[in-house]
C-alpha cells in the first residue's frame, strides 16, 4: 500500500532548477534508493518528501493528505512522530551524551525521562554502541556517531526514514556495517526508507532504485548493478 | 610576508569579519573616550590654598565632583570603571564570526602560511581595528572638547574643557589600548592550533570548575572588612598610608574575579542539576551546553556582573549617606534646630548610579553579541534538529534556559558581594557628640557680639549610632534591571534563532 506520494514536484533555488517534475510512490516498509550525479536534485527531493522544503509546484501526499500545504509546525510534528531523518554528519547535539541524543525525540514527544532513557539504551544496544551511551559525540568515532544518529532516527519507530548520504562520511567497511544494521532494523519494524546516495554499492541495499538526472527521474530499476553486501536484502 | 600583505590579509574577510572589526573599533573608541575623560578629570590643577579659597577648590566649574579635589579621584575611578564593560564588549566582539575566520585561517595555512604568520594576522586584525577606534575616539574627544567649551555668565564650565591631559597620557591611551587588545588576542589564540585542515582548541577539562572562586570572593570581602579597622588603627601612620588603597584595589579585584569565575562554577552546577532533573528536551539541551562549556557563562556575563558588583557597593554607600543624613537631621531636631537635608552626597550617588546604568547598558550590548554569535555558530546543528522535527519553540526554550539558569544565581551573587564590599566600608553610621550654640533672641541681638552670649545657650546632644540598613529595594531594582537586560538579550537572540534554523542552512552551511 502506497504511503507517501510525490506528484510532479518542482523546486528551484533562485533561477537554478533542482527538481523539474518528479513523481514517486513509496509503499509501506519499502526501501527506495535515490541516486544520480551531484547536483541532480537527490537531497532536494528527500527534503520535499520529508516536508523539510515546500515544493514550488506539484504535491506531496502522506496517507492521502497533502502535506506540502501544511504549516511548518504541522510538518515539523509529522517529522517528529511519523518520520525519521538522518544526515551525513553534524546532526548529533555535541553537548549531549549518546543516550541523551537518542532519547531527545522521545522527550520531545512527551515520553517520561526514565522510559526515554531505557528506550535509548535499547536502541544503542541494537546498533552495538551501548558502550558509548554516556560519551559525547566528540569522543566517538565516525561510525559510532552515525550508529547513534541512526538509533536516534529510529527510536520513535517512524513509518518512513529519510536518510541523506548516511554513510558518506564513513569508510567502506564501517559504512556497510551501519547500513546493514539500518536496513535490518527498518525491515523488522516495517519502516520505509528513502535512501539518498551516489554510491551504487549503497543503492544495492534498496528494493528499488530511482535515478535522477537534471531534476527529473531518468529511470527506475531494482538497483542490482552491484553485488549485494552482507546479505542485506 | 610583507607588512602590506599582512595588513591586507588581516582585514580581508566576509561581512561578519567586517562587523567584528567595526565592533572592535567601536569598543576601542568608547574605551578611549572613557579613559580620556578620566585623564581629563585627573588633569584639573588644584590651586594653592588662599584665604579666599582655603579648601583649594577649582571654582571654574559648576559641578562639585570637579570642584573638590578630594572627589576628583573617585570621579576618575568611576569613569575608568566604565572601561570594564566596554573592554568586555570588545572581548565578545572578538568571538564574532569565529568559525568563518577559523576556516579562512586554515585556508591560509593550506596556502603555505606558517603558524606564526597566522597568529600575527589575528593579532594584527584586533590591533588595527582597536587603533582605528582609539584614533577616532581621540578625534571625537578633541572636537567634543571644543564644542562643549561654553562658559556661563559667571565664567564657569559644565565640563573640564579648559584642561588637556599631557601628551604622554594621550598617546598612552591611543596606543596603549590597541596594544592591550592585541596582547589579549595573542593570549587567547595561545590555546588554538591552526592547521591546514582546520582550527582546533585545547580540549576543555571533563570535570567542572572547582569552588576556589569562593576563596577569592571571601578574600575580597575580608579585605574590605578590614579597611575601617586599619584606618582606625593606623590613622596617623605615614608609612602605612599605602595599605588602604592596596586593600581596596586588591579586595575589589579579587571579589570581581571571584564572582566572574564563580559564574563558571554556577553554570556547571546549574547544568548538572538540570541534567539530573530535566524532564523536557529544552532543559536537557541547555544542561548539556552549560556543562560542556561552563566558562561561557563567565565570559558572557563578566561585564554585567562587574557592573552589578559596583552597583551593589554603590547601593550600600547610598544607604550609608541616606542614614547619615537622617541621623544628622534627628540630632539637629534634638538640639532644637531645624537641620535641612544635605543632598550633596546623595546627588553624587545619583551620578554613580547613572554610571552603573550605562555600564549595564553596554554590558547588554556584549551579551547580545555573545548570544547571537553562539546561535549563529551552531546554525547547522539547529537546522538539523529542526529538520528532524524538533520544534523551534523547544530550541527557543533551550536558549532561554541556557541564558537564565546561570544568570539568576550569578546576578544574586554579584549583588550580594557588591553589597558586602560596600557594607564592609560603611556598616554603621555615627554622628559623634554634638554641641550646638542656639541664640534665642532677635536677629539683631544675636548678631551683636556684645549681646549674643547673653542669649545663647549650648545644647549638647549625645552621640547617635545606627546600623546602615541593607538597601533591599535598591538591590531589587538593580537585580530586576540586570534580569531585564538578560531577557532582552534572549529576545534578540531568539530573533536570530529563527533565521539560523532556516532549513536552507542544511544546504549552505
Amino acid at each position: 500500500m502506497t504511503q507517501l506520494q510525490a506528484r510532479g514536484v518542482v523546486r528551484a533555488y533562485g533561477p537554478t532548477p533542482a527538481l523539474r517534475g518528479v513523481t514517486l510512490d513509496l509503499a509501506e516498509g519499502e526501501i527506495v534508493a535515490v541516486t544520480g550525479p551531484s547536483g541532480c536534485g537527490k537531497s532536494t527531493l528527500l527534503h520535499c518528501l520529508a516536508g523539510i522544503l515546500r515544493p514550488d509546484a506539484g504535491e506531496v501526499t502522506w496517507r492521502g493528505h497533502r502535506i506540502d500545504t501544511w504549516s511548518e509546525a504541522a510538518r515539523s510534528r509529522l517529522r517528529r512522530t511519523e518520520f525519521g531523518v538522518l544526515f551525513q554528519f553534524g546532526q548529533l547535539v555535541a553537548e549531549l551524551t549518546a543516550a541523551e541524543n537518542v532519547a531527545l525525540p522521545l522527550l520531545l514527544a512527551g515520553t517520561g525521562r526514565r522510559e526515554a532513557r531505557t528506550a535509548a539504551f535499547t536502541w544503542l544496544e541494537r546498533f552495538g554502541v551501548a558502550e558509548v551511551a554516556d560519551v559525547r559525540p566528540g569522543e566517538m568515532s565516525g561510525g559510532q556517531q552515525q550508529r547513534c544518529a541512526t538509533a536516534r532516527a529510529l527510536v520513535t519507530e517512524p513509518r518512513v526514514l529519510f536518510a541523506d548520504e548516511p554513510t558518506g562520511a564513513l569508510d567502506t567497511l564501517t559504512g556497510e556495517q551501519v547500513l546493514t544494521q539500518l536496513v535490518r532494523l527498518a525491515r523488522e519494524q516495517r519502516t520505509a526508507v528513502v535512501l539518498v546516495t551516489h554510491e551504487p554499492r549503497i543503492a544495492a541495499y534498496a528494493d528499488r532504485e530511482i535515478v535522477l538526472r537534471d531534476g527529473l527521474v531518468d529511470h527506475t530499476g531494482l538497483g542490482l548493478d552491484v553485488p549485494l553486501a552482507g546479505g542485506a536484502r | 610576508m610583507r607588512p602590506t600583505t599582512l595588513v591586507r590579509l588581516a582585514l580581508a574577510g566576509t561581512r561578519t569579519d567586517t562587523a567584528r572589526v567595526a565592533l572592535t573599533a567601536l569598543s576601542a573608541l568608547l574605551a578611549a573616550l572613557a579613559g580620556l575623560a578620566a585623564l581629563t578629570v585627573l588633569a584639573i590643577p588644584t590651586p594653592a590654598a588662599t584665604d579666599e579659597n582655603p579648601n583649594r577648590w577649582s571654582e571654574q566649574y559648576h559641578n562639585a565632583l570637579l570642584v573638590e579635589p578630594g572627589l576628583r579621584g573617585g570621579t576618575a575611578f568611576a569613569l575608568l570603571m566604565l572601561m570594564i564593560p566596554v573592554l568586555a564588549l570588545a572581548g565578545q566582539c572578538a568571538r564574532l564570526g569565529a568559525p568563518a575566520r577559523d576556516r579562512r585561517l586554515a585556508a591560509l595555512r593550506l596556502a603555505g602560511a606558517t603558524p606564526g604568520q597566522v597568529t600575527r594576522l589575528v593579532v594584527l586584525e584586533t590591533g588595527v581595528a582597536a587603533l582605528l577606534g582609539t584614533l577616532v575616539g581621540l578625534g571625537a574627544y578633541l572636537v567634543g572638547r571644543d564644542l562643549l567649551h561654553r562658559p556661563d555668565a559667571r565664567g564657569q564650565l559644565a565640563l573640564p574643557t579648559d584642561v588637556l591631559p599631557s601628551t604622554g597620557a594621550l598617546v598612552g591611551v591611543v596606543l596603549g589600548l590597541p596594544v592591550v587588545a592585541a596582547l589579549a588576542t595573542a593570549l587567547m589564540v595561545r590555546t588554538v592550533t591552526t592547521s591546514p585542515l582546520g582550527v582546533s582548541r585545547k580540549a576543555a577539562r571533563e570535570r567542572g570548575p572547582g569552588p576556589w572562586a569562593g576563596l577569592l570572593i571571601g578574600f575580597g570581602v575580608a579585605s574590605f572588612a578590614v579597611i575601617r579597622p586599619v584606618v582606625h588603627r593606623f590613622d596617623d601612620s605615614e608609612e602605612l598610608a599605602w595599605l588602604v588603597p592596596l586593600l581596596f584595589a586588591v579586595g575589589a579585584l579579587a571579589a570581581m574575579i571571584g564572582v566572574v569565575t564563580g559564574t563558571g562554577w554556577i553554570s556547571y552546577h546549574c547544568g548538572r542539576l538540570l541534567r539530573r532533573h530535566a524532564r523536557r528536551a529544552p532543559a536537557l539541551l541547555a544542561a548539556g551546553r552549560l556543562m560542556a562549556d561552563p566558562w561561557a557563562g563567565s565570559r558572557t556575563f563578566a561585564a554585567l556582573l562587574a557592573a552589578l558588583i559596583f552597583g551593589g557597593a554603590a547601593a550600600a554607600q547610598r544607604a550609608y549617606f541616606a542614614t547619615k543624613d537622617q541621623l544628622e537631621r534627628e540630632q539637629s531636631r534634638l538640639a532644637g534646630v531645624d537641620g535641612g537635608a544635605n543632598p550633596f552626597y546623595l546627588s553624587t550617588m545619583d551620578l554613580v548610579d547613572g554610571a552603573v546604568a550605562v555600564a549595564i547598558l553596554i554590558a547588554t550590548g556584549g551579551l547580545i553579541v555573545a548570544l547571537v554569535e553562539g546561535i549563529v555558530a551552531r546554525r547547522r546543528a539547529y537546522a538539523a534538529l529542526v529538520a528532524t522535527g524538533v520544534p523551534r519553540a523547544a530550541l527557543s526554550r533551550s536558549v532561554a534556559w541556557q541564558a537564565l539558569a546561570p544568570a539568576v544565581p550569578a546576578i544574586l551573587l554579584a549583588l550580594t558581594v557588591g553589597t558586602l564590599l560596600g557594607r564592609g566600608l560603611v556598616a554603621e553610621v555615627s554622628t559623634g557628640v554634638s554641641s550646638t550654640a542656639i541664640c534665642e533672641a532677635t536677629a539683631a541681638l544675636c548678631d551683636d557680639p556684645a549681646t549674643r552670649e547673653q542669649y545663647t545657650r549650648i545644647v549638647h546632644t549625645p552621640e547617635m549610632r545606627r546600623a546602615v540598613p541593607v538597601p533591599l529595594e535598591h538591590l531589587a531594582w538593580l537585580g530586576a534591571g540586570a534580569l531585564a537586560a538578560v531577557l532582552v538579550t534572549v529576545g534578540v537572540g531568539l530573533l536570530f534563532l529563527r533565521a539560523s534554523t532556516a532549513l536552507d542552512e542544511l544546504r549552505t552551511a
